[in-house]
């Protein structure tokens, strides 16, 4: 009854129509910012939080919650139509997403993006609403050591990122791993891997890494031969999800919502894996594996059910505990502190108003965005139809702005042109690129977390067997060991006897 | 003789990786590794390096056992003007300021396609530019120079 | 070398102009004011509303660049090599001093590279614990460290945060040396102390004041003079026994060196205005902080601030050994 109270009192907030005009500014303004290639969802809402500075408090957050959906699906927009990923998350829509794209199907994959977007955000709002409070209470029995544990998973899972050879895909999760190293040990402030150069004291940007191994190579892999792209633009076809399409996806949709809510809640990263663990799974359950990475349909319904139940899900550490769990939710407590609210453990009891408001406000901003975006698809389709020539100076400009706006730091541009050429070798060694992000955004994670589970422990290693939570994790991951190596195993005994 | 037949593409990537490996084993050997228990700096870097060499080894192996596959043409052209692009645009966004450096930038990308016209790129990269002048200085209001201290401003 | 001609130029025009016809005009144009951290951490939203506010008095708008990266070393060095125009200022905090110390190699002389505005703000640090901490106040915290010493962690958002000075300050005046947990950044290191996961850190109010009120984590003392508003039952470390504690994050305006003592006058007196609007003293009641005084939001006072702390940080950190680069 009381839930029922604050949601009334949520949608009486948030439906104000003055409320809901903001949150249907934000959500266009967040899509079309965050459709500009190379500009993902952290450089969107950074270049529009000033924009909300001057309103109230309850619409100013209401906007920037509409910007942020709006941003995170430009962003898959991106990823789909010209395999520009601006966010890790969207890395893995790309793979198939793009292939679907390229196959003429680019209005159907944005429409699945759309829809498994919005069940999932549907699906973890009511979640936030009801579980809020419990659900933070086991997110903080997650020390150093079950982190651990949970990214070894990840990286296990990562195997199934691989659609060609397995043990490049391995070396570019390490190639990965250790790029994400390159900055500072936070440990003892030694610098580590930076070439002497003080702008890599924090690291590799990732912006710069994603949008130069996927974006730039992309684009130098379509200048190789200036007459593909054209032939690949007139088959484009219906622009809704077939029957089949329906079929195929519902099952990805709620496993991806799952898996998303379920890691969203960790604050301390563990949304980063939503999409790509979504992956894994879909590629595992899917009777046709062999189509992953040719533009499956699960291959993007899942991971972007996921992502967005993953981003929804994100919002419960920073609205109960006050904690960011990325850089996007760093961006919404400043934003808050700017308005005079610190977020905070009582934010829900002493604002009420404005905490269900939120809540409310996501799943009006789900809405908002579906109904904006379906209507639009048919326009971004057409992007496609723009010739390739006239197209692709867009995109440097634009990656080259969207890069440069997040710290001002020109040496990030140098970073784009460096990586661009690496994406580029690498595509032409068949080596593929997420599996490389997903080491990239781990490597740092698991050495942070491994190292300081070290410490608290005293140098006891076997913390991370005496921990029941870390222990079934470490259980499940050696389970998903087996299970993705044992078919490829059995195929190899296979191709022997054949060859016998 | 078959088993002889290495894959180029195979053995680069290989190589690549155990070039790598090795560049960061190198580096974190110099750095204090620690032991297990109580880790440096050094010491997972150093672990992960060793493992990237050791799948170098293994692609290589492989590249023996799978046929071989043209590489493809190069985008030799595509590399000579889109790699600098960005990095022009780094060089002068300060000094020359947001507008003629952005235009530049747009403008030396144009050019990386075959396709491209003189006429047509300056016209493109004209519109390209005062669209991004107007959505990212005057609508969003980054804190961009339009126009920077090189010009006399 | 172009570059090298113009800016030459350009000093020599601003000798030749009579100084006073140069700040009746200014400002003529968008002054960028450079937080070096990202947006969303603290020091930007001090920035952000001191920007504002400074933007209605001066009548033109003051742009907030985020240049992070470095602890903030990068953002200091690209204002200490800007233009002395007055159109290119930084804000900083207390890592302009100890980042003197920390950083071994700096790209610019903290003490001579700028020109002083003034003071902005002096944010104090809270002692707090997690919740089930068994030490009642401060006293009992401090026999039981020592008594425990092996069995402490100290967490801190890495080196050079102000939870890193605040935990050397504290393993200085207690002479014990703690296990330190480093963290990346603040929301992480909080995470596990609400945890549980580690026991103690020191940090800025503006990070521990919400979760103190809501009960989530313990607060032994704060390291101002007097009590504060927002927490008037926490003692102050001199109260409780620790006067050697006393330490803020400060944040101060500066400009390049060589900016007109005009401009910076003018800045000054607009600082001190902007440090007077009820909104921004309530803004920073809610982050546990007040404006300083008009005395210190002045080139002189954020002078002697930044000297007199460059002093007091130097011997902590040469003490700890840990260097930033």
């Amino acid at each position: 009854m009381e839930l029922f109270n604050n949601l009334v009192l949520g949608f009486t907030t948030a439906g104000a129509p003055w409320n809901l005009f903001f949150c249907l500014v934000g959500v266009i303004l967040g899509t079309l910012i965050g459709v500009l290639p190379g500009i993902g969802a952290t450089a969107t809402i950074a270049m529009l939080l000033p924009i909300t500075f001057q309103l109230e408090p309850v619409s100013s957050l209401i906007m920037l919650a509409g910007i942020y959906y709006g941003a995170q699906y430009g962003g898959s927009t991106t990823a789909i139509l010209i395999n520009m990923p601006g966010e890790s998350s969207s890395a893995v829509t790309a793979i198939d997403g793009y292939q679907m794209a390229r196959k003429g199907r680019a209005g159907a994959a944005l429409a699945i993006a759309a829809i498994g977007s919005f069940f999932a955000g549907t699906v973890s709002t009511v979640l936030v609403a009801v579980f809020a409070p419990p659900l933070t209470a086991i997110a903080l029995k997650f020390g150093s050591a079950e982190y651990f544990s949970l990214m070894i998973v990840g990286l296990v899972s990562s195997i199934a990122l691989a659609h060609g050879s397995v043990v490049k895909a391995l070396g570019m999760v390490v190639l990965g791993l250790l790029l994400g190293l390159v900055g500072t040990d936070i440990y003892t402030g030694t610098p580590r891997f930076n070439l002497g150069i003080l702008e890599l004291s924090d690291g590799l940007n990732f912006v710069a890494l994603a949008v130069g191994v996927f974006g730039i190579a992309e684009i130098l892999r379509n200048l190789e031969n200036e007459h593909d792209r054209d032939v690949m633009i007139k088959k484009v076809t219906n622009l809704w999800p077939t029957k089949q399409d329906w079929k195929e996806m519902t099952a990805p949709i709620l496993r991806g919502t799952a898996i998303g809510s379920a890691l969203g809640i960790l604050p301390g990263g563990g949304a980063i894996l939503a999409s790509f663990a979504s992956y894994t799974v879909e590629k595992r359950m899917s009777k046709t594996p062999e189509e992953f990475g040719k533009g499956a349909v699960a291959g993007v319904a899942g991971p972007e059910s996921a992502n967005n139940a993953g981003a929804q899900t994100s919002f419960i550490p920073m609205l109960t505990l006050g904690i960011p769990a990325n850089p996007v939710m760093a961006l919404m407590i400043g934003a808050m502190i700017i308005q005079g609210i610190v977020p905070g453990p009582n934010v829900a009891t002493e604002q009420p108003a404005l905490f269900w408001g939120i809540i409310a406000s996501m799943w009006i901003g789900n809405l908002m965005l579906i109904l904006l975006n379906l209507p639009l698809i048919g326009l971004w389709v057409k992007l496609l139809t723009i010739p390739y020539y006239m197209l692709f100076p867009a995109i440097i400009a634009f990656c080259s702005i969207g890069v440069y706006s997040v710290n001002s730091n020109v040496f990030d541009l140098y970073a784009v042109a460096f990586f661009g050429l690496i994406g580029y070798v690498l595509a032409k060694l068949r080596c593929e690129p997420a599996p490389l992000l997903l080491g990239f955004v781990l490597g740092p994670l698991l050495e942070e977390h491994l190292r300081r589970a070290m410490i608290m422990s005293r140098g006891d290693a076997t913390t991370f067997v005496t921990r029941p939570i870390s222990l079934t994790l470490l259980l499940l991951a050696a389970a998903v060991l087996v299970v993705v190596l044992l078919p490829s195993i059995r195929k190899k005994r296979d191709e022997v006897f054949v060859e016998d | 003789m078959k088993s002889l037949n290495f894959s180029s593409r195979d053995i680069v990537c290989g190589a690549l990786f155990i070039l790598v490996g090795l560049f960061f084993a190198v580096q974190a050997y110099g750095l204090e590794l620690g032991t297990a228990v109580r880790m440096g700096p050094g010491y997972f870097p150093f672990v992960l390096a060793g493992i990237l060499v050791i799948l170098g080894i293994i692609v290589i192996i492989q590249g023996t056992q799978i046929e071989h596959e043209p590489m493809g043409p190069i985008a030799w052209r595509g590399m000579l003007f889109i790699l600098p692009a960005p990095v022009f645009f780094g060089l002068t966004v300060r000094g020359l300021g947001f507008v003629p450096s952005l235009f530049l930038t747009a403008l030396i990308a144009a050019f990386a396609s075959t396709k491209m016209r003189p006429g047509m790129a300056l016209l493109l990269v004209g519109g390209l530019t005062i669209f991004s002048v107007v959505v990212f200085s005057y609508a969003l209001g980054l804190p961009f120079r339009r126009f920077g201290p090189w010009l006399g401003q | 070398m172009r570059k090298i001609l113009i800016s030459l130029a350009a000093t020599a025009t601003f000798a030749l102009a009579s100084s006073t016809a140069f700040s009746q005009g200014y400002p003529e144009r968008n002054i960028t004011m450079v937080v070096p951290f990202a947006a969303g951490g603290p020091t930007d939203t001090v920035t952000r509303l001191v920007a504002e506010t400074m933007s209605k008095d001066l009548g033109q708008q003051i742009l907030v660049e985020n240049v992070g990266g470095a602890g903030g070393t990068l953002g200091a060095s690209q204002v200490a090599k800007a233009e002395a125009d007055g159109y290119t200022l930084l804000l900083h905090h207390i890592g302009m001093a100890t980042s003197a110390t920390l950083y071994r190699k700096l790209p610019y002389d903290t003490l001579n590279a700028f020109e002083y505005v003034g003071l902005v703000t002096d944010v104090p640090m809270t002692i707090v614990s997690k919740k089930d901490f068994e030490a009642k106040d401060l006293k009992g915290l401090v026999e039981y460290v020592k008594a425990n010493a092996d069995k402490i962690s100290l967490a801190n958002a890495g080196i050079g945060a102000a939870s890193h000075l605040c935990g050397m300050l504290f393993m200085n005046e207690i002479k014990v040396p703690l296990v330190t947990v480093p963290y990346k950044g603040t929301g992480p290191a909080m995470t596990d102390l609400l945890g549980g996961q580690v026991d103690l850190m020191c940090d800025q109010t503006t990070n521990t004041t919400k979760q103190i009120k809501g009960g989530t984590i313990k607060a032994y003392a704060v390291t101002s003079a007097k009590r504060l508003d927002a927490l008037p039952d926490v003692p102050t470390v001199e109260e409780a026994g620790l006067p050697g504690m006393q330490v803020g994050i400060w944040h101060g305006i500066y400009a390049p060196k060589g900016t007109p003592t005009e401009v910076t006058e003018k800045l000054s007196a607009s600082l001190q205005k902007a440090l007077k609007d009820p909104n921004i003293i309530a803004r920073f009641a809610e982050l546990g902080t007040v404006p300083v005084t008009d005395a210190e939001a002045t080139p002189a006072g954020l002078k002697s601030k930044l000297e007199s702390e460059v002093a007091r940080w130097k011997p902590i950190i040469e003490a700890a050994g840990q260097y930033a680069d």
